[in-house]
C-alpha cells in the first residue's frame, strides 16, 4: 500500500490555497440567483476568544460552510516536552489552558504517576481534587462572563470575573502564582501550606451560592438569552459521539460520559455528586450542564475540605525513589547540596512503556500519552486537549445557522486557543 | 460483555531489566480472554499481530491496511461497543527500533463498557494507513494534526492539509525524530555590523 506524494495532490503547498479548501464555490450561483459570499472571521474577532481565524461561506445571512483556521498560538509544546525532564514538563502545561492551569497540570502529573506506578499520599489528592474543582470552577466563570459578554449580556462578565478574583486569590496562598500556578508535583505536594488558605476557602465557598444566583437569575429565565440559545447548534447524540466532544458538549446531547465517573481518579469514588446531562443538545442546555457542574463543583470542594480539616498526614511520596528527597541540609552540607544537585540536574529514569491518563477538565477529556524509553525525559508526549477535538464540531453546527449565532457557536465549545493550539 | 478490564489480569509491576523496547516482557499470558482480543482472533485471525498490556492499558497491534475495518468492527459489534474515539495520534519509533518508523496510535473508548483500548497500526515512512473519518468524524482534525506533524498519508481523507502550521510551511513534519527542535532553517543573525559603536567601559568601583 504504498502511496507517492503524487497521489495526494491537495498536500502539495503550492497547490492550497484556502479558497479551494471549501466545497462551495465563490462564483457558484445560488438558486436565488445571488452570489455566495467568502467572510473572514477573525483572527482577531472578540468572540473567538483568541486568536482564531474562521472562513465563512455565506448565502445571505445563512452560513452554507465554515472552516476554522487554527495553529496562531502553537509553540510546539509536544516538541518541547521532549527535551525536557519529567519534572520540567509542569510549567510548560499551565500555559495549554491558561484558564484552569491546576487541571493541566494535574493531568500530567497523574500521567507520569501512571508511568512510574507511584500514588500520591490521601491529603494530596484531597488538595489536587480541591484546586482541581477550584480551577474547573474558574474555567467556569470565564466562560459564562464572555459567553454571555459575546451574546450580548454584558453585565455578565462583570460579576463572574469577580469571583473568579476569589479563586485567583486562594491559587496565589496556595502557591504564589495566579494564572500559570505550576501547582502540582510529582508525588504531591512538597511545601506546607499557609494557615490561612483553608479560611479563604472557607470564605469563598459561603458567598459562592448566592452569587451562583445572581447568575441564574440574570440569564435562565432572560427572554433575550433564551432567543438567543434555544434550539441553536443542535447536536445529536449520535454526533456528539461520532466527533468525540467529551465534557459539556457531550452530556448536552445526553450522553453520559464523565471520567470522573467512568474511571474515578483521585478520590473522586469517595465524593458524592452528580453529573448533569442534557436533553436536547443545544446551546441553552449546554448552558445549563455547566451552570449545574459549577454547583456540583462547590459541592465537591465542601466535602473534600471537610476532610482536610479533620485528617493529617504526609504531604509527599517520599517512600518512592522517584521522588525528589526533602532538602534537609541542602544549603548548609555539602552532602546535600551534592545530591539535590544531582537530584536536580539529572531527574530520574521513568520505566519503559507507553501509558494513557485522561482526567475530566473543566472543557472536556483532557489526556496525557506518555511514551517513555527509560531515560529521564519523555520519548513522546501526545497531549489531547479537550477544546481542540470539541471544536471540529463547528462545521457540522454552523451549517445552516444564522452569521448571528456564529458568536454562540463558537462560545458554547468553549474554546482556549492555548489549549486548541498547544 | 467486558467486566471491566482490571478485572481479567492483575497489573504486574514490571520493569525491564535492560532499556530499550522489550514487549516481549510485558506480555500477559491471559491476555487471550480480553474480550476485544478474543473476538478479534476470530474475526481478524491474520491482522491481530500482537497484544500488550502495561499499567493496566490494553495495546493490541493490527495490520495497517485492515485499521479502518477492525475499527467499524468494534464499533458495530453488540458486546464490544466500541464507540468513541478518545484520540489518535503517531509515534516515530526511529530510534527504538529500525522498521517499521511510525506507530500510528488510536486511543479507543466504549462508553456502554467503560473499557479503554489502544490500537496501533505500524508503517513504514511513505505509506499510508486508512482513514478513520467514516468510522469516526472526530478523526478528521487529529489526522490532520497526525499529517501535519509526521507526514503521514490517510487514505480517504476529505481533506487532509496542515492545521497547526501554516499551509506554506517547506520545513517538514516537526514531531520526527529527525527534526531538530529548533527546526531545520538556519537562525537570522542580527546586528552584523554595529550600529552603535560598543566602546570600553572601566569599572571605576565608584559608580560612575
Amino acid at each position: 500500500m504504498d502511496t507517492t506524494r503524487s497521489e495526494f495532490n491537495i498536500m502539495d503547498s503550492t497547490q492550497t490555497d484556502f479558497s479551494g479548501t471549501l466545497m462551495v464555490e465563490d462564483e457558484h450561483e445560488l438558486e436565488s440567483g445571488e452570489r455566495v459570499m467568502t467572510l473572514n472571521m477573525g483572527p482577531q474577532h472578540p468572540s473567538t476568544h483568541g486568536v482564531m481565524r474562521v472562513l465563512l461561506k455565506l448565502d445571505g445571512e445563512t452560513v452554507l460552510e465554515c472552516d476554522p483556521m487554527i495553529g496562531y498560538l502553537h509553540r510546539g509544546t509536544e516538541k518541547l516536552s521532549e527535551t525536557k525532564r519529567y519534572a520540567q514538563i509542569v510549567p510548560w502545561t499551565d500555559r495549554l489552558d491558561y484558564t484552569a492551569a491546576p487541571q493541566n497540570n494535574l493531568g500530567y502529573v497523574l500521567a507520569v504517576e501512571k508511568l512510574l506506578g507511584l500514588e500520591a499520599p490521601e491529603r494530596a489528592q484531597y488538595w489536587r481534587v480541591i484546586m482541581a474543582e477550584l480551577s474547573r470552577i474558574a474555567s467556569h466563570l470565564v466562560w459564562l462572563g464572555t459567553h454571555a459578554l459575546d451574546i450580548g449580556a454584558l453585565s455578565m462578565s462583570l460579576y463572574t470575573f469577580r469571583e473568579r478574583e476569589m479563586i485567583m486569590d486562594i491559587f496565589e496562598t496556595f502557591c504564589g502564582a495566579r494564572l500559570t500556578t505550576n501547582m502540582m508535583e510529582i508525588g504531591g505536594f512538597s511545601r506546607g501550606l499557609p494557615d490561612t488558605l483553608v479560611e479563604q476557602i472557607r470564605n469563598f465557598l459561603r458567598v459562592f451560592p448566592n452569587r451562583m444566583k445572581e447568575y441564574t437569575d440574570l440569564l435562565s429565565a432572560n427572554p433575550i438569552w433564551l432567543a438567543r440559545t434555544k434550539g441553536v447548534g443542535i447536536i445529536s447524540p449520535e454526533a456528539a459521539i461520532s466527533y468525540s466532544l467529551t465534557g459539556a458538549c457531550l452530556r448536552g446531547s445526553g450522553i453520559n460520559y464523565d471520567v470522573r465517573k467512568a474511571e474515578p481518579y483521585l478520590v473522586y469514588d469517595r465524593l458524592d455528586f452528580e453529573v448533569p446531562l442534557g436533553q436536547f443538545g443545544d446551546v441553552f442546555d449546554r448552558y445549563l450542564v455547566r451552570v449545574e457542574e459549577l454547583r456540583q463543583a462547590h459541592k465537591i470542594v465542601t466535602q473534600a475540605l471537610d476532610y482536610i480539616e479533620h485528617h493529617d498526614s504526609p504531604m509527599m511520596a517520599y517512600e518512592s525513589a522517584y521522588v525528589m528527597p526533602p532538602h534537609m541540609g541542602t544549603l548548609t552540607t555539602a552532602e546535600d547540596m551534592q545530591r539535590h544537585f544531582v537530584w536536580v540536574i539529572k531527574g530520574f529514569n521513568a520505566p519503559v512503556g507507553e501509558v494513557y491518563h485522561a482526567i475530566e477538565h473543566g472543557k472536556g477529556e483532557f489526556g496525557i500519552h506518555l511514551v517513555s524509553d527509560g531515560g529521564s525525559m519523555p520519548y513522546r508526549m501526545r497531549i489531547r486537549t479537550p477544546d481542540f477535538v470539541n471544536l471540529a464540531v463547528l462545521p457540522h453546527m454552523a451549517q445552516g445557522a444564522m452569521l448571528a449565532d456564529m458568536v454562540a457557536l463558537i462560545g458554547t465549545i468553549d474554546i482556549v486557543l492555548g489549549s486548541v493550539d498547544r | 460483555m467486558i467486566d471491566g478490564e482490571n478485572q481479567l489480569t492483575e497489573q504486574r509491576a514490571m520493569e525491564p531489566a535492560g532499556t530499550g523496547w522489550e514487549r516481549d516482557l510485558w506480555f500477559d499470558d491471559d491476555l487471550s480472554k480480553h474480550p476485544v482480543i478474543r473476538e478479534l482472533r476470530l474475526a481478524f485471525p491474520d491482522d491481530l499481530l500482537d497484544a500488550v498490556r502495561f499499567r493496566n492499558e490494553t495495546t493490541i497491534y493490527v495490520t495497517p491496511a485492515r485499521l479502518r475495518d477492525i475499527a467499524m468492527y468494534m464499533r458495530d459489534h453488540a458486546q464490544l461497543q466500541v464507540n468513541f474515539l478518545s484520540d489518535l495520534t503517531a509515534v516515530d519509533m526511529l530510534t527504538l527500533r529500525t522498521s517499521p518508523r511510525f506507530d500510528v496510535t488510536v486511543q479507543l473508548y466504549s462508553i456502554p463498557n467503560r473499557t479503554r483500548l489502544r490500537m496501533k497500526a505500524s508503517i513504514n515512512d511513505g505509506q499510508s494507513v486508512p482513514s478513520l473519518v467514516p468510522v469516526f468524524n472526530g478523526a478528521n482534525w487529529m489526522e490532520r494534526e497526525c499529517f501535519d506533524m509526521f507526514g503521514i498519508f490517510f487514505e480517504g481523507h476529505p481533506n487532509l492539509r496542515r492545521i497547526l502550521l501554516q499551509d506554506d510551511w517547506d520545513e517538514g513534519h516537526p514531531l520526527r525524530k529527525d527534526y531538530p527542535t529548533r527546526g531545520w532553517k538556519e537562525f537570522p543573525v542580527y546586528n552584523k555590523e554595529r550600529t552603535v559603536k560598543r566602546t570600553k567601559t572601566r569599572w571605576t568601583g565608584r559608580g560612575v
